[in-house]
């Protein structure tokens, strides 16, 4: 068992009246799942990844990750939880645009205790792996959208994590690319990564290996 | 992480060129003058602190009771400097002097070659008081001789061309007497309260008045200084105590109490009030430490506003980088890292400006200030910048790094109530700290501008005075009857003083006097001619005439007139024989600072100071006259003359030293301020683009756009204003009041700076406002 969530609300109070961003969520990932999460615009798909990847809290209800009870840690001890588990891919990329390629990849791992010589090694590995090394230089603004996101996965994967958590990650990429990014997280997640990914699209959704539907902060 | 800091740093200001060069504007100008004030500051109090033992020196001064309070005279007497050597195991050495000011120039002479230099009289310890180096001859034995001239290594060059050989030699004096160099000291400092070329043995002058008054045991003498050090350890109060007494056991009449005074304090704590302390220069250096740390704050205040403002580009950056596990710490680093790399490039600029602006910066203070880096201008300097850094990057920093990950990604920035405030809570601060400088500024120049324009009751202007010395002395009457058949020369005379800073009284009595009247009278002893020569006005009475033998005779000024409680004046008989002949309408001998005291004017025949009224316009050709008749009386005697309306103008130079400086350093604020201020402008245009675009597609114009978006500011600057005004009224009353004549306070004075900073504002928000209002809207609404 990779995470656990049980009844699990988030509401926000609004004008006297509560609305529900989440509605009793229940739900266990096991290691190597792919899924997808689907539904309508504001049906609580992205506040479901952000609770899952610990940066939004919720109000209620209880959320195991690798037998750590999430909703009893200190805000420091989370953040050290997801920063050693978790990578996050977003929709628009988010690469620094004041950071080359090689700086963007080499970022995550300031924040964690890597050598210098380490650092340049696990980049060095990465752009392979991607076969972004003649893009190493380069700066965001100089990639084409399916590139950038190439770098945004590379560099979620660079402190190899159990869990990625993609947030519409072919969104704002034309169909070929977006496939190409499908078939990268397919790759993967054959390789033993466990991936959740929230997308709009039925045939991305067919990369995983279950779908969530949600609706209105339920899961259907 | 320190590197990748620093990397960010320049590519960010790569993207962000306007608002860096703002920055980097703001900070160095904020920290040039906050450098430019340390420099002044630290050399204002580094004055008389060069002595070795400075520590240890004090002076004698007098407190002396009068009906209206006491008045402290620093001053004592000659004899106080041998008793207290002889009877206070405490002192290790005391010596009196005449001091330069009061002894003045001299004439020297080596051969044909002639110049006057600035001397004074000493005992014969005061080489071991004062550390002026000896750099030939013995601290014990310079000024054992009556006959020996100490002088100081610059006039050893003027004089011999050298300063090998030259003890030993002789210096003519005043054309009259020879002087044996004993010994030559290092010339002084310029941060010397003191200031010589030469100095003579107290016996120099044994029986010559006023100079004899240094080398008298009469206790009841003034004039002289005395200055002493006391030994290390010695408990000062209770010497203190000790020294309070001294008079009193000596002659139980005395009414002056002895009192010491830490001689290197003097200079900067100089404003005594009933026997106290109670200012003095101080109050200027703080002035200017409190002028450099307000434009820094308004310096800083740009940094943090600027900063926050544009947190929105940055955004992503904290969202992502604490979605990958950076905290807040990380951030707290990140930021105050900026700031201080963004201080040290302010640092450098400063520098760089301090260096070149420094020369007219002397010129302004009248110092001669080197940028020299010892290590407390180092460490101060570096103090500055930290504390700049700290103060500049705190807050942003903390702001900053509090935002939530989810948010800032979703590109949405809940700007809080309490943040806006801040913000604005900022610019209102700056602004106002600006208008009140900018009044200050206002108030300052026009009461120097009175003060120079005032009525002194005297006609100040073309009157060129000089020392009466040698022949001309001897033979004054017949040198001023000479004078005046000259072209050019409109009437001559002769005084005591030269009416600026007047320090000679006594007290009287008068035929009728109420024995409780204790008024104190100033004494102005002055030649035939003399009220004409300077323009006074008679106002009963007459003037002082040949013709009725007025050698005695008294005319008094209109205040002491009052004091006396004459109603018929003229006739009174004063000091049981001397009748009063005529009253003078009040005139001005002090500065503005002070009330015009009672005072009389007599016919004297040891006056020493030539009073001669040129024609206006004729200055340079009647001053070549004068000098050519000088000349003929007094040959081989430099003439050295003075203008009365410049030494009236040199009392008032610390004020307009101050008028002049918070002059530059309210235009520094100003500016800052509004640098920040189009900063923000900015920035404000950018973060309301699509609701300007939205008011646009709806129908309203760039004039109502332009207006409502400046609008926002020109109200922060009203609050500022209203909040100034005050304040700046209670600092303009409070330093007015210390003048006893001074300009009212005008109504437009605030209401002119108010506008002033308004208008400055509103330019400066207005480009930006209609740069905004003028963008196609689509623009802003297709960004999304």
């Amino acid at each position: 068992m990779l995470l656990q969530l049980n009844n699990i609300f988030k509401w926000v109070n609004s004008g006297g009246q509560r609305i529900f961003l989440l509605k009793d969520i229940n739900l266990n990932v096991e290691e190597g799942e792919f899924i997808s999460i689907m539904g309508p615009s504001g049906s609580g798909k992205s506040t479901l990844l952000n609770v899952i990847g610990m940066l939004d809290g919720f109000d209620e209800g209880e959320y195991h990750f690798l037998h750590e009870s999430v909703h009893s840690l200190k805000e420091k001890h989370r953040a050290n939880l997801y920063k050693e588990y978790i990578g996050f891919v977003f929709q628009s990329y988010h690469l620094l645009d004041e950071l080359t390629v090689k700086e963007n990849l080499e970022m995550p791992l300031l924040y964690k205790k890597f050598k210098g010589s380490e650092r340049k090694a696990m980049v060095a590995d990465m752009l392979d792996r991607f076969n972004i090394v003649g893009k190493k230089d380069l700066f965001p603004a100089q990639l084409s959208g399916g590139q950038q996101q190439l770098v945004g996965i590379a560099r979620a994967l660079i402190s190899s994590p159990k869990l990625i958590l993609a947030d519409e990650p072919t969104g704002n990429l034309n169909s070929k690319q977006g496939e190409e990014i499908m078939e990268l997280f397919k790759q993967l997640n054959d390789e033993g990564v466990t991936i959740i990914q929230v997308t709009h699209s039925e045939k991305n959704a067919e990369y995983g290996s279950r779908i969530i539907n949600l609706l209105d902060g339920r899961m259907v | 992480m320190l590197k990748h800091n620093i990397k960010l740093f320049f590519r960010n200001i790569n993207r962000n060129l306007s608002s860096f060069l703002i920055n980097i504007i703001g900070l160095s100008t904020g920290l040039a003058c906050a450098l430019f004030i340390a420099l002044w500051v630290s050399d204002e109090l580094g004055v008389d602190k060069f002595h070795e033992n400075h520590d240890r020196i004090y002076q004698v001064a007098e407190n002396l009771q009068f009906s209206d309070g006491i008045q402290t005279m620093v001053e004592s007497s000659a004899p106080m400097a041998e008793y207290l050597v002889a009877q206070m195991p405490e002192v290790e050495y005391a010596a009196a002097t005449i001091d330069p000011s009061w002894f003045g120039k001299h004439a020297l002479s080596v051969g044909d070659h002639n110049l006057k230099a600035q001397g004074q009289l000493v005992g014969k310890d005061y080489f071991n008081i004062f550390s002026y180096n000896l750099i030939e001859g013995d601290e014990n034995q310079v000024i054992a001789d009556p006959n020996s001239i100490v002088i100081s290594k610059g006039l050893a060059l003027k004089l011999f061309g050298t300063t090998e050989n030259v003890v030993g030699r002789s210096i003519e004096y005043e054309k009259s007497r020879q002087f044996q160099v004993s010994g030559i000291f290092e010339d002084v400092p310029a941060n010397s309260t003191v200031q010589f070329d030469f100095v003579l043995s107290d016996k120099a002058y044994k029986d010559e008045a006023p100079w004899n008054s240094i080398n008298t045991d009469h206790w009841g003498s003034t004039g002289p200084q005395v200055y002493l050090t006391v030994k290390e350890g010695t408990n000062i109060d209770a010497l203190k105590v000790k020294v309070a007494k001294i008079r009193n056991e000596i002659n139980e009449n005395d009414l002056r109490k002895s009192i010491l005074i830490p001689f290197s304090e003097h200079y900067l704590h100089g404003t005594y009030k009933n026997g106290k302390q109670i200012g003095g220069r101080i109050e200027y250096v703080e002035l200017f430490s409190m002028i450099a740390i307000l434009i820094l704050i308004i310096a800083c205040i740009n940094f943090m506003n600027l900063s926050t403002a544009r947190a929105s580009k940055r955004l992503k950056e904290i969202g992502v980088k604490k979605a990958v596990g950076a905290k807040r710490k990380t951030f707290l680093f990140q930021f105050l890292s900026e700031s201080v790399l963004m201080s040290i490039m302010a640092l450098f600029v400063a520098l760089v400006t301090v260096a070149l602006l420094l020369p007219h910066f002397n010129t302004i203070i009248g110092k001669q200030l080197a940028l020299q880096f010892d290590l407390n201008l180092v460490l101060l300097t570096l103090g500055i910048t930290f504390v700049t850094s700290l103060l500049a990057g705190s807050y942003p920093a903390i702001y900053l790094s509090g935002f939530n990950a989810v948010t800032v990604l979703k590109g949405k920035l809940n700007r809080s109530i309490g943040e806006l405030w801040t913000r604005k809570g900022l610019v209102v601060v700056q602004f106002a700290l600006s208008i009140i400088l900018i009044i200050s500024v206002i108030v300052v120049y026009n009461q120097i501008k009175f003060a120079q324009n005032q009525n002194l009751g005297y006609n100040k202007d073309n009157i060129v005075y000089f020392k009466a010395e040698g022949k001309v002395k001897e033979q004054l009457p017949t040198f001023l009857a000479e004078l005046k058949k000259l072209p050019g020369i409109k009437n001559a005379s002769s005084t005591t003083h030269s009416m600026i800073g007047h320090n000679w009284s006594t007290s009287l009595e008068w035929e009728g006097m109420d024995p409780d009247n204790e008024t104190n009278f100033q004494i102005v002893g002055v030649d035939y001619d003399f009220i004409e020569t300077m323009d006074m006005e008679i106002v009963a009475g007459r003037g002082f005439n040949r013709a009725f033998g007025d050698s005695i005779g008294m005319i008094f000024n209109e205040t002491a007139i009052k004091a006396m409680g004459l109603e018929d004046p003229i006739g009174t008989i004063v000091a049981g024989r001397i009748p009063i002949v005529g009253v003078v309408k009040d005139f001005h001998f002090k500065s503005l600072h002070d009330k015009v005291e009672p005072l009389f004017m007599a016919i004297m025949p040891e006056v020493n100071k030539v009073m001669v009224r040129i024609e206006a316009g004729k200055e340079r050709d009647a001053i070549k006259e004068i000098h050519g008749i000088y000349q003929a009386f007094n040959p081989g005697f430099p003439f050295e003359y003075e203008f009365l309306d410049d030494n009236y103008k040199a009392l008032y130079a610390s004020e307009q030293r101050v008028a002049t400086l918070s002059k530059y350093f309210a235009g520094m604020a100003i500016l800052i301020s509004c640098l920040g201020l189009f900063g923000l402008a900015m920035f404000t245009s950018e973060r309301r683009k699509k609701e300007i675009s939205v008011r646009k597609v709806l129908g309203q114009t760039v004039t109502q756009v332009t207006v409502m978006l400046s609008n926002e500011f020109a109200k922060l600057v009203l609050v500022a204003i209203l909040i100034a005004l005050p304040i700046a009224y209670l600092l303009a009353n409070n330093w007015l009041s210390g003048f006893a004549y001074h300009i009212p306070l005008q109504a437009w004075y605030f209401l002119g700076a108010g506008l002033a900073a308004l208008l400055v504002a509103m330019l400066t928000v207005g480009s930006q406002a209609i740069q905004a209002a003028n963008r196609n809207p689509v623009d802003g609404l297709r960004e999304e």
